[in-house]
């Protein structure tokens, strides 16, 4: 199986509930710098054509933006690929929510952190509340958000999936 | 803002189907675009009942069908074109009133209850939320709200996302 080098030999298939506390910070994902090419890239796979990502002359004549900004799109991916490396296999990413707050401009290098704010315990597994986010080379925030995330009993059996919200 | 734009709220679509299935390739091609190289986006996953499309995967198949017209080409000598097709209003009509502004992604709230799996026929129902307008630290912008459904074949909900798009 021809299976590119990556993050998932390092992650643990498994998160239980119990290894998770208020206050625990996941370990950070790092994408950039992001080139001109990155951004070309992703609008072509979700065949976007916003010119703000790709064509500078229009962002800055135009819609008198700094220059070529990131894609909201691409930002959202990259906390979701977060905490969905982060629930682990047998975990699930419930909901996730964010606002664009603040550009993200062609050539910065973003990392998606998320830290643990509460634990709820429901029958068939444990919720987790999450503040996430996406911040710059300089320490600037863009993406602030919430994530709720849930998780196995330790000894206990995945997550149902598909995933049935819990009745409150 | 234009009092005529309230009357867009409430609009919703008839549920309609993504113009293609979920796809190996096009999943290929979202992954490496945003760099998570995950084995259940190729390889088959008994816990997921076959290869997957990454969280947020359903919510951007909702493209060009293959016989709709290009705005691209049809817009093609107006300076005022942003890039963006139908897409951007995920089935919805565009909003006319609003047509003359910029349009920034504000943020987005999103529920996961499965991933989609390939080869799957994904479903959209949208409505306009709601829409008002805000006076904010860089002048006045108009918040747009879209509710977004995607469901599978068998009419199970894949996802649920509600997207502010800022309009100025």
């Amino acid at each position: 199986m021809n299976v590119s080098p990556s993050r998932f030999d390092a992650i643990p298939l498994r998160l239980d509930f119990e290894d998770v506390e208020v206050g625990t910070e996941l370990p950070p994902l790092v994408k950039g710098p992001l080139t001109t090419t990155h951004l070309m890239r992703w609008s072509a796979a979700i065949e976007n054509w916003h010119k703000i990502h790709y064509d500078a002359q229009f962002a800055v004549e135009h819609d008198k933006l700094p220059g070529l900004l990131v894609n909201g799109t691409l930002k959202q991916q990259i906390i979701a690929q977060l905490l969905k490396d982060w629930a682990g296999r047998e975990g699930w990413v419930w909901k996730v929510s964010f606002q664009f707050r603040g550009m993200n401009r062609v050539g910065e290098t973003l990392s998606a952190w998320g830290r643990v704010t509460t634990k709820t315990a429901h029958p068939a597994f444990g919720l987790v509340e999450l503040e996430v986010g996406l911040m710059n080379g300089e320490g600037k925030e863009s993406t602030p958000g919430k994530a709720t995330l849930a998780l196995p009993f330790r000894g206990g059996p995945a997550v149902p999936y598909p995933f049935v919200p819990p009745v409150v | 803002m234009d009092e005529s734009v309230r009357n867009y709220i409430g609009i919703e679509t008839e549920e309609v189907l993504a113009c293609d299935p979920v796809e190996a390739g096009a999943v290929r091609r979202f992954a490496q675009a945003y760099g998570d190289i995950d084995p259940i986006y190729r390889d088959s996953d008994a816990r997921f009942g076959g290869p997957v499309a990454p969280l947020i995967y359903p919510s951007q198949m909702f493209r060009r069908d293959f016989y709709d017209a290009d705005p691209i080409d049809e817009r093609a000598s107006d300076p005022d074109f942003d890039g963006l097709g139908q897409n951007a209003t995920q089935g919805l009509p565009a909003i006319e009133p609003l047509a003359h502004l910029s349009s920034l992604n504000g943020g987005n709230e999103l529920e996961f209850f499965r991933f989609a799996r390939h080869g799957e026929r994904v479903t959209l129902k949208s409505r306009y939320a709601d829409i008002y307008e805000r006076e904010t630290s860089k002048g006045k912008m108009i918040f747009v709200i879209t509710e977004s459904e995607y469901r599978g074949e068998g009419g199970d909900l894949i996802v649920r996302a509600t997207r502010t798009q800022i309009r100025r």
